[in-house]
């Protein structure tokens, strides 16, 4: 029993439950703060977790400071802070988390990146204002993904990775853009029609699992995996990927992204790619490869091959686009392309690589949304053309910004993007001995292409909206450069990319797979 | 028919019922007092009756009560009733539905053109067959609890006395007749094949194989087509929507929660206790993911709240009769129970609106969650257990127990149809919950709500917040 990761979920279900319940008016004042006060409660918290689990005392630390730590499968949970008992016993279901190495870093980003969002709120809110019942959501979200994060039963992970979407839902609906009605209602429902549709077919995996093996217990099933890479397996294994490959998104299941990105307000984009694309590719991780080990070998290759084609067709088609949110958002199925396919080689070079990647798309692509964000509500558009260029001098902060995550996101060496994408292609170098090396070489190449392609659309990013002469393009008075409260809440996510980029060890260190 | 040994406990609930319903017919024969207070003992009476026989149904959840029954010549002795954990799983259910309803149609909320008496007694009485249907365990009794159910339904449909609820009642009169028709018919040749109208004789007489077996199998079809109509299994629904809008809500509720969950009652006792041995699984599953689709999809283009409800609840029974098909009793027992937890819920408010907004679109629900929070905030919850998604988790681990069963019993085809009908079942109910949330209102919705319609709304939705934090509770039923 844990008491701090259990305050770590309830505290913001109980933070958004008491904003439901406060009077509107008084909520609405009160929000952004109370918002704030309590996701930087829960940062502090899984701080506090990742210091107590990886230094002395913890279970990591002491190892650690013998020596390296033992080489173990991949994904397997090590758990720390377990809490569990048992919650509908009729159909084996218990209420069980924990957390690891591998979960961790994903809860704290996910805690760093809502307190971001609820301190951003103070001052930023998008138009359609009941700023109460949007901070209540964006907690809930937080339960919702820090509980994905945590869960170490399968039907538990599966309720949480559901308590996100009507939040979301909600967040794209009422506060999405608010030129589009039309287009921001067409865009939530489909991107909660089509994750639903991911999460049930997961469940029938999960089901076969429970068939299979006879528990829901990530731990046990961890233990003693599912063997047998046919029939029922395969099935489970299929249904799985096929279910979280909705989430992450890997191409062609990507189709709801664009549209839920593009039309989400700022906060909704930055939580959508920064922290939900994650749970996608935390449950491959956690799930799919330590229970279902051989199936997982037989589609690897073709996880491979999706992914590899997500980073091609993600980068070709951000050549394509004319606004700067989707623009951002099609890179998102590209950078997941990569996590996708340094998972699917089943390597310790890949697995670090996509779990590092996890982390610096999550820092990265949210700040770029923030960017992108500050960008469109300075403009009332989103569209490249009508902004126009030379944001150099018309604001000069936020376009250096702007180039600055760019260069992070296109995998520049040093800041935090490149470790990512070179692990992962690392390890489609030295792929599981099981798998078709060959296959995953001509992947590795096409993968380093398309690095190529992700340069060039954000070369040319830079090049439409930030280069440019002054003189045609003048200056709007009343746009205010980067805020203060801008400056605050992007500061922390500039700082971890370079940090993340000079240091990787701050995180590599603790993924050691067999 | 010598009948040789009785528990008369056994019957105690159905008794209890039908001496209530005498009963409120004769108090209301007296003369005087207001029409509040008339409507007050009738309503009274009905609730005390519903109490005192979920009071009952608790005391005996231990109980084997076999009832009316003689020694058979071979085998187990036949019997005409019985009380099994099956029986009182689905006495719950029912009576707690029809305790709802009793509470829905309280004064100043039941329509003013409608008898308060008629309307207990004909209420009354449909339980009674309901609770008769649940403990039946020969095909004669229950095609008599059957119709004890139906009559009163139809009569109740059009107590209103005008054109619309007379055109409903007859519809829903007519496809009765017929399916009882049908359903006779397949009870004939039953009795022809196995010389037994007792299910548990029925049950071992069934022949493995043969022509005989074919009659039989024909037969059992017929009789499995009679509760469809009942329940609305497509392709035998087309009465459901017609009856549902032309009737009074509270009516309504009674068809939806009453008479539906007397029907899957019925069917559950007749598939598990009469006709195991004709293996109609795959008829069962084919009607389930048929049931479900079309339902969804047709309620996926309905713009007025009650007609949603109508078709969506045909998608629901499409979801209840897929453990059916897997032959797990308890999840489809849990099943209902949240359903008819629900569903009452979801019919209190659209009673409620209605009251004051007679159009009945989806439009006038615009804002609620905002200018009436309480019932607006419910109704989400109602319908997202509805769709099964969080907040509402007692739906989604229902929808979850009766996937679990159909996977376990291998049957793919009805899983991938499951999973493909929570997508259009979640995108029916979140064009509702769309309009709950949706600003800027015009005419805000904002009345005084009756202190009955806050209880039922407010029971519903606590009970639903309990049993999505202890969804255990749901599946220890039966």
């Amino acid at each position: 029993m844990s008491g701090l990761l259990i305050a770590l979920l309830a505290v913001p279900f109980g933070g958004a439950v008491l904003l439901w319940v406060l009077p509107a008016r008084l909520a609405d004042r009160l929000a952004a703060l109370m918002g704030s006060v309590v996701s930087g409660f829960v940062l502090v918290g899984s701080a506090v977790m990742w210091w107590r689990f990886t230094h002395q005392g913890g279970p990591v630390g002491a190892t650690l400071a013998a020596g390296e730590l033992p080489r173990t499968l991949p994904g397997k949970v090590n758990a720390y802070a377990e809490t569990d008992v048992s919650w509908l016993s009729s159909l084996d279901v218990r209420f069980h988390v924990g957390v690891d190495a591998i979960s961790l870093p994903l809860i704290l980003l996910t805690a760093l990146l809502v307190f971001l969002c609820c301190a951003y709120s103070l001052r930023i809110i998008p138009r359609a204002g009941r700023t109460a019942s949007l901070v209540a959501l964006l907690l809930v979200i937080e339960t919702g993904v820090i509980g994905t994060f945590s869960a170490l039963d399968l039907v538990l992970f599966f309720v949480f990775f559901e308590v996100v979407l009507i939040p979301m839902w909600l967040v794209i609906d009422v506060w999405g853009d608010h030129h589009d009605p039309a287009g921001r209602r067409l865009a939530a429902n489909r991107f909660v029609l089509m994750t639903v549709l991911g999460s049930a077919v997961m469940l029938v995996g999960f089901l076969l699992v429970h068939h299979l093996a006879g528990t829901f217990d990530i731990e046990a099933l961890g233990n003693d995996p599912v063997l047998g890479g046919h029939g029922l397996p395969l099935a489970a294994a299929a249904c799985i990927a096929g279910g979280l490959a909705v989430k992450m998104p890997i191409w062609p299941l990507h189709i709801w992204l664009p549209d839920a990105h593009a039309k989400a307000p700022t906060v909704g984009s930055v939580l959508l790619a920064g922290v939900l694309l994650k749970l996608g590719s935390y449950g491959l991780i956690r799930v799919l490869l330590p229970v279902l080990p051989e199936a997982s070998l037989t589609i690897a290759p073709y996880l491979a091959g999706f992914s590899t084609i997500a980073i091609v067709a993600g980068s070709l088609a951000c050549l394509a686009q004319t606004d700067v949110k989707r623009l951002i958002a099609y890179s998102s199925v590209g950078h997941m392309g990569f996590i996708g396919l340094g998972i699917a080689t089943m390597s310790p070079e890949g697995l670090s690589g996509a779990m590092f990647g996890n982390i610096a798309h999550g820092v990265i692509t949210g700040l770029l949304f923030f960017l992108a964000g500050a960008i469109k509500d300075r403009h009332d558009t989103s569209d490249l053309r009508a902004i126009g260029r030379a944001l150099y001098a018309r604001l000069p902060r936020i376009a250096a910004l702007l180039t600055f995550a760019s260069l992070a996101s296109l995998g520049l060496p040093g800041l935090a993007g490149f470790w990512g994408e070179m692990l992962a292609m690392l390890g489609a170098y030295h792929p599981h001995e099981a798998l078709p090396r060959a296959t995953f070489i001509v992947m590795m190449a096409v993968a380093g292409a398309g690095t190529v392609i992700t340069a060039a659309y954000f070369l040319r990013l830079v090049r439409n909206l930030c280069q440019g002469d002054p003189a045609k393009y003048p200056s709007t008075t009343f746009a205010v450069d980067l805020s203060r409260i801008e400056l605050v809440t992007w500061a922390p996510l500039v700082v971890l990319t370079v940090l993340l980029g000079l240091w990787p060890a701050l995180l590599l260190d603790y993924w050691t797979f067999l | 028919m010598t009948i040789t040994s009785t528990d008369w406990q056994a019957s105690a609930v159905p008794l209890l019922l039908a001496l209530a319903a005498v009963a409120v017919l004769l108090v209301d024969g007296a003369r005087g007092g207001t029409a509040r207070a008339r409507h007050l003992v009738a309503g009274g009476t009905t609730a005390a009756a519903v109490v005192a026989g979920l009071v009952i149904t608790a005391v005996q959840r231990h109980d084997l009560l076999p009832a009316f029954c003689k020694t058979a010549v071979e085998g187990p002795a036949e019997c005409s009733l019985t009380v099994e954990p099956l029986t009182i799983g689905l006495w719950a259910v029912l009576l707690s539905a029809g305790l709802g309803v009793v509470v829905l149609s309280a004064h100043g909320l039941l329509d003013a053109r409608i008898a308060p008496a008629e309307f207990h007694f004909l209420l009354l009485s449909a339980l009674c067959g309901a609770t008769v249907l649940a403990a039946a365990r020969d095909l004669v009794t229950m095609v008599i609890a059957l119709e004890l159910v139906s009559l009163p339904s139809f009569a109740m449909v059009a107590l209103r006395r005008d054109r619309r609820g007379s055109e409903a009642a007859l519809k829903a009169f007519l496809v009765s007749v017929l399916s009882t028709a049908v359903m006779l018919f397949g009870v004939s040749y039953l009795y022809g094949v196995t010389q037994s109208l007792h299910l548990t004789t029925v049950a071992t007489r069934i022949p493995a194989s043969g022509d005989e077996r074919r009659v039989a199998y024909a037969a059992g079809l017929f009789v499995l087509v009679g509760f469809a109509f009942k329940i609305a299994a497509v392709p035998f629904h087309a009465w459901l929507p017609d009856t549902y809008d032309g009737a009074p809500v509270e009516v309504t509720a009674f068809l939806a929660v009453v008479s539906k969950s007397a029907g899957v009652a019925g069917l559950v006792v007749l598939l598990t206790r009469g006709l195991p041995g004709l293996d109609l699984r795959l008829v069962v599953g084919l009607l389930a993911a048929v049931t479900m689709t079309v339902g969804n999809v047709a309620a996926l283009r309905q713009t007025g709240a009650v007609r949603l409800l109508a078709w969506s609840s045909i998608g629901q029974v499409g979801f209840l009769l897929a453990p059916l098909a897997a032959d797990d009793v308890r999840v489809v027992v849990a099943y209902l129970a949240a359903y008819v937890v629900v569903t009452l819920g979801a019919f209190g408010v659209v009673a409620l609106v209605q009251r004051h907004r007679p159009g009945g679109l989806l439009t006038d629900y615009r804002g609620m969650v905002r200018t009436e929070p309480g019932a607006g905030a419910s109704l989400v919850l109602f319908l997202l257990v509805l769709a099964g998604l969080p907040p509402g988790l007692v739906g989604l681990f229902t929808k979850f127990a009766a996937l679990q069963s159909v996977v376990d019993a291998g049957l793919g085809w009805l899983a991938a149809a499951m999973v493909v009908n929570v997508v259009i079942g979640l995108a029916v109910y979140l064009r509702w919950v769309a309009e709950l949330f949706r600003l800027p209102v015009d005419e805000p919705f904002s009345v005084d709500i009756e202190t009955p319609a806050v209880a039922v709304i407010g029971t519903c939705a606590g009970a639903a917040v309990v049993l999505s934090v202890l969804p255990a509770a749901l599946f220890a039923l039966v």
